[in-house]
C-alpha cells in the first residue's frame, strides 16, 4: 500500500527501488565511515623485533599484556635473517615501524642509517630501576642515548658433563684445561660409540656476518687484548698486540690439530649449534638464550654451564645487551614511549623473561634492578652468566659503527685461522692498519695512531 | 586487381558477409595491438626490472642514505672501485673461475654428447639422468657437496680417498683448495646443461659431410676435428657465452658453501657486493660495483658477438 501513497509524488516502481538501495547504501557508507575513525581513534603501534619465529610466543606475550594494560594494540614483525635489510627498505619506503627491539651492539649502524632518533631516559618512566650499565650500552658516543636498555647478557661455556665424566676430567678453569678437555674429547671416543667421530670445541670462524670477530672477541679479553683502546680524541686500534696473537694463536691450534668441527672456519653459529647439540662437539661457547634449547637436545642432565675459562688476561667474557629503538617518524611517539616504559617495567622484563616457556627469552639478564633473576629463573646455571656480566664482561667498543670494524676483523681473523702456517703477527700488523682506516673514516682515529 | 592479394581468396571463400566481419585493420591497430598483448609483461618487466635498473645505476652515484636525503658523490663510487684490493683480489677469484669452469665445463660437456648422442632408448635415460644436476636448486647442490667435501677424516671423498692411500684434504677449509672445490662443482652442475646444447648442434651436422669424410680415407681424428668442430661452432659459441655470464655473476653457490672464506679465498665480485651492500649498508658503492660489472659483461658479450661473426661469415 505504501506504494500507492507514495505515487502522487511521482516516484514509479522502479524508481522507489533506486531510491531505497540508494539509501541503504548511504546507510552503509556511513556506518564504515564511522568504523574507521573510531578504529583510528584507537592507539596503535608497531614493533619489529630481531628474533626467529621459534620464539615469536614470547614477544606476543609481551605485547598481549600491553595491550591489555593501556588498550594501546601492536602491530608486531619479527625476523632472524635479513633484518638490517628489511629495515633499510622500509626506511626508503617511509614505512619504518616505531620501535625495534635490536642488539645493543647494532646502535652504530642504525644510527648511521639516520632513522634512529635520541630519547631523554628521563622521559620514560621507571628509568631509575635500570642499572647504570644497561644504560652505558645504550649511549652513543655524541654523549646520547638512542634506545632503552631491556636485556643484558654475558656467555659462558656449555659442556658435555656426561662425557667429560666418563673420561674423568675435571672441570676446566683455565685455557689449557680447556685444550686438554678438547683432546680427551677428539681423541677418546666419549660417547663410547667406537667411531672417531667427536670433537672438542663448536667454533664459528665464518665471516659471515663478522662472526669471527664476534666469537674471538671474548678470548681477546681472556688473553689481556682488545681491539681498540679508547684515548680522550678517539680511539687507537690494538688488534696488533701480542696478546691478540696469543689469543688468535690459541684459537688456530684447536682448529689445525682438529679438536674443532671439521669445517669450522666456514661455520656460522647457526652450523655450530647443531655440532654441540647432535654430539659432535663437546665444548660450546654461547650465551644463555641456548639453555631452552640444549635442555630438549642433548639434555638438561647431559650438558653443565661452565664459566668461561680464564687466559693469560684473566676471565673474561663479552657483554651483549638488546635495546629497543625508538625510530624517526614514529607516528604516536606518546605510546611508543609507553610501550618502552612497559618493556623496562618489573613486569614487562619477567615476562620478557619467558621462564618456564622453553623458548628462547627476549630478555635474558633483566636490566631492571628490581627483579630478581633467580627468583625468577630459580636455575644456578642463570647465575653463572649473572655473575659473569657483573665481575668479567666487556661490551664492544662504543666506536660509532661498530658493524663496520667487526667485519674488518671477521675478515682479518679468519685469515690467520684458515692458514696454519701464517704469520699472526705480519696479518695482525696490516688488519691494524685496516682498522685504523675505518676507524679514520668514521671521524672516529685517535691524533696519537696516525 | 583492386582487392590485396590476401584478400582474393578470402572474398572467394567467405561470400558477401565476410567484408563485415573483418574490416581491414587501419595501420593504427596494427600498430598498437602487439603493444597491447605485451603491456603486461612489459608493465612487470618496468615495474620489478627496468625501474631497478635505472634506480640502482642513479644510486651508484651517491652516498646512499636510508631515511635522510642520499648524497652526491659523482664519480667517487667508481674511483673507490679501482682502488680496493678486495675487490681487486675478488676480480680475481673470479676471472680463475669463469676461464676454467668454462673450459672444463665445455670439454666435460663435449665428451658427453659425443659418447650420449643418438636416438637409442638407453641413451636418453642415461641423458636424463646426467641432466638432473643441472635442474636441482643451487642451494641443495651446494650442501650435497658440503656434505660430500667434509674435510674430516670420515667425509665421503676423505674416506674415498683414504682408500687410495691419500691423506684426508681440507677441501672447503683449505684455502688452498677450496676455489678448485667450487669450480668442480661448477662443471659438474653447468656440464649437463651444455651437454644438451652440444647434442643439439650435432644432430644438426649433415652425415653426408661424415660419408666424405670417410670415402677420402679421414681418420676418426680428423673427421672430428674437420666435420664435428666446424659444424658445432654455433654450439660452442653459445655454451661459451652463457657460461661467462652465469660465471662472472656467481654468487649462490659461494655463499651457500663458503661465504667467501677461508681466508678470503673465495670472494667473488658478487659475494664482495653482497657484503658491501647487504651487510655493510653501502648501497652507493655496491651499485657502482655492480654497475661495472653489467658494463663488462655487455662488453664481452658484444666481442663474442664480433668473433663470432667472423667465424660462422
Amino acid at each position: 500500500m505504501s506504494l500507492n501513497e507514495r505515487a502522487p509524488v511521482g516516484l514509479s516502481l522502479r524508481e522507489e527501488f533506486i531510491l531505497k538501495k540508494t539509501r541503504s547504501l548511504l546507510m552503509l557508507g556511513c556506518a564504515m565511515f564511522c568504523a574507521t575513525t573510531l578504529t583510528a581513534k584507537a592507539e596503535s603501534i608497531s614493533v619489529w623485533s630481531r628474533q626467529t619465529d621459534e620464539s615469536i610466543s614470547v614477544l606476543k606475550a609481551l605485547t598481549d599484556a600491553f595491550t591489555a594494560d593501556t588498550g594501546i594494540t601492536v602491530e608486531t614483525f619479527n625476523t632472524g635473517i635479513d633484518f638490517e635489510q628489511r629495515l633499510a627498505r622500509a626506511a626508503a619506503g617511509r614505512t619504518l615501524p616505531d620501535i625495534v627491539l635490536n642488539d645493543t651492539a647494532a646502535m652504530g649502524q642504525m644510527r648511521q642509517m639516520g632513522i634512529l632518533q635520541s630519547i631523554d631516559p628521563a622521559s620514560i618512566t621507571g628509568n631509575q630501576d635500570v642499572v647504570a650499565s644497561a644504560w652505558d650500552g645504550a649511549k652513543a658516543n655524541d654523549g646520547k642515548f638512542y634506545a632503552v636498555p631491556m636485556s643484558a647478557q654475558s656467555f659462558a661455556m656449555f659442556v658435555r658433563k656426561d662425557w667429560r665424566e666418563k673420561l674423568g676430567m675435571p672441570e676446566p678453569k683455565t685455557w689449557e684445561d680447556v685444550r686438554k678437555l678438547a683432546e680427551a674429547f677428539t681423541t677418546k671416543d666419549p660417547d663410547g660409540n667406537g667411531k672417531d667421530d667427536t670433537f672438542g670445541m663448536a667454533i664459528p670462524g665464518s665471516t659471515t656476518r663478522g662472526y669471527t670477530s664476534w666469537f674471538m672477541s671474548s678470548l681477546i679479553w681472556q688473553a689481556g687484548g682488545d681491539f681498540v683502546k679508547q684515548e680522550a680524541d678517539g680511539f687507537v686500534p690494538t688488534v696488533n698486540t701480542p696478546q691478540v696473537a696469543a689469543a688468535l694463536t690459541y684459537v688456530r691450534g684447536m682448529i689445525c690439530d682438529k679438536l674443532s668441527q671439521p669445517g669450522a672456519i666456514n661455520a656460522t653459529t647457526g652450523d655450530t649449534l647443531p655440532t654441540f647439540r647432535s654430539g659432535q662437539t663437546g665444548i660450546f661457547m654461547s650465551g644463555p638464550y641456548h639453555i631452552p634449547q640444549l635442555d630438549a637436545e642433548p639434555g638438561k642432565d647431559k650438558v653443565e654451564v661452565l664459566m668461561m675459562p680464564a687466559g693469560p688476561g684473566g676471565i673474561a667474557s663479552l657483554a651483549e645487551g638488546t635495546s629497543a629503538y625508538l625510530l624517526k617518524g614514529a607516528k604516536d611517539e606518546a605510546a611508543a614511549k609507553k610501550f618502552l616504559a612497559f618493556v623496562i617495567s618489573p613486569k614487562g622484563q619477567e615476562i620478557a623473561m619467558a621462564e618456564g616457556s622453553g623458548k628462547t627469552p627476549l630478555v635474558r639478564l633483566p636490566v631492571n634492578a628490581k627483579v630478581d633473576v633467580n627468583a625468577v629463573r630459580n636455575d644456578p646455571r642463570w647465575m653463572i652468566f649473572k655473575e659473569t656480566f657483573d665481575k668479567y664482561s666487556h661490551y664492544m667498543p662504543a666506536v660509532p659503527n661498530w658493524t663496520a670494524i667487526r667485519m674488518i676483523t671477521a675478515e682479518g681473523f679468519n685469515r690467520v685461522l684458515a692458514k696454519c702456517d701464517a704469520d699472526i703477527p705480519a696479518e695482525l700488523e696490516t688488519l691494524n692498519k685496516q682498522v685504523a682506516k675505518e676507524l679514520s673514516n668514521q671521524k672516529a682515529l685517535s691524533a696519537s695512531a696516525k | 586487381m583492386t582487392t590485396t592479394p590476401q584478400a582474393a581468396p578470402n572474398g572467394a571463400a567467405g561470400g558477401k558477409r565476410l567484408p563485415k566481419r573483418r574490416p581491414r585493420k587501419t595501420p593504427l591497430s596494427t600498430a598498437i595491438i602487439p603493444w597491447l598483448f605485451l603491456a603486461p609483461a612489459l608493465v612487470i618487466f618496468t615495474w620489478f626490472k627496468f625501474y631497478p635498473m635505472v634506480s640502482g645505476f642513479s644510486m651508484s652515484f651517491y652516498n646512499v642514505q636510508f631515511y635522510a636525503d642520499s648524497e652526491w658523490v659523482g664519480l667517487d663510487n667508481f674511483y673507490k672501485a679501482f682502488d680496493d684490493p678486495d675487490l681487486r683480489l675478488a676480480v680475481f677469484h673470479t676471472t680463475i673461475y669463469v676461464i676454467v669452469a668454462t673450459l672444463g665445463a665445455s670439454v666435460t660437456a663435449l665428451c658427453l654428447a659425443l659418447f650420449l648422442e643418438g636416438p637409442a632408448r638407453h641413451l636418453r635415460i642415461i641423458r636424463t639422468a646426467i641432466f638432473l644436476p643441472a635442474i636441482t636448486s643451487v642451494a641443495i647442490i651446494a650442501e650435497i657437496w658440503r656434505i660430500l667435501f667434509n674435510s674430516a677424516d670420515y667425509g665421503i671423498i676423505n674416506a674415498t680417498l683414504g682408500f687410495l692411500g691419500v691423506a684426508p684434504q681440507g677441501f672447503l677449509s683449505d684455502p688452498d683448495q677450496a676455489l678448485w672445490v667450487l669450480i668442480l662443482m661448477s662443471i659438474w652442475k653447468s656440464a649437463p646443461y651444455d651437454m644438451v646444447i652440444f647434442v643439439a648442434g650435432l644432430v644438426g651436422i649433415n652425415r653426408e659431410l661424415y660419408d666424405a669424410a670417410s670415402v677420402d680415407g679421414a681418420s676418426p681424428w680428423r673427421k672430428f676435428w674437420h666435420v664435428t668442430i666446424p659444424g658445432i661452432i654455433p654450439s660452442i659459441s653459445v655454451v661459451v657465452m652463457l657460461s661467462f655470464i652465469r660465471g662472472f655473476r656467481i654468487f649462490a653457490e659461494v655463499y651457500a658453501t663458503t661465504g667467501g672464506g677461508p681466508a678470503g679465498s673465495t670472494a667473488t665480485i658478487m659475494t664482495h657486493v653482497y657484503k658491501v651492500g647487504f651487510e655493510e649498508l653501502n648501497y652507493g658503492y655496491a651499485s657502482a660495483v655492480s654497475l661495472l660489472l653489467l658494463l663488462f659483461t655487455v662488453a664481452l658479450t658484444l666481442v663474442h658477438m664480433k668473433i663470432k661473426s667472423r667465424f660462422t661469415v
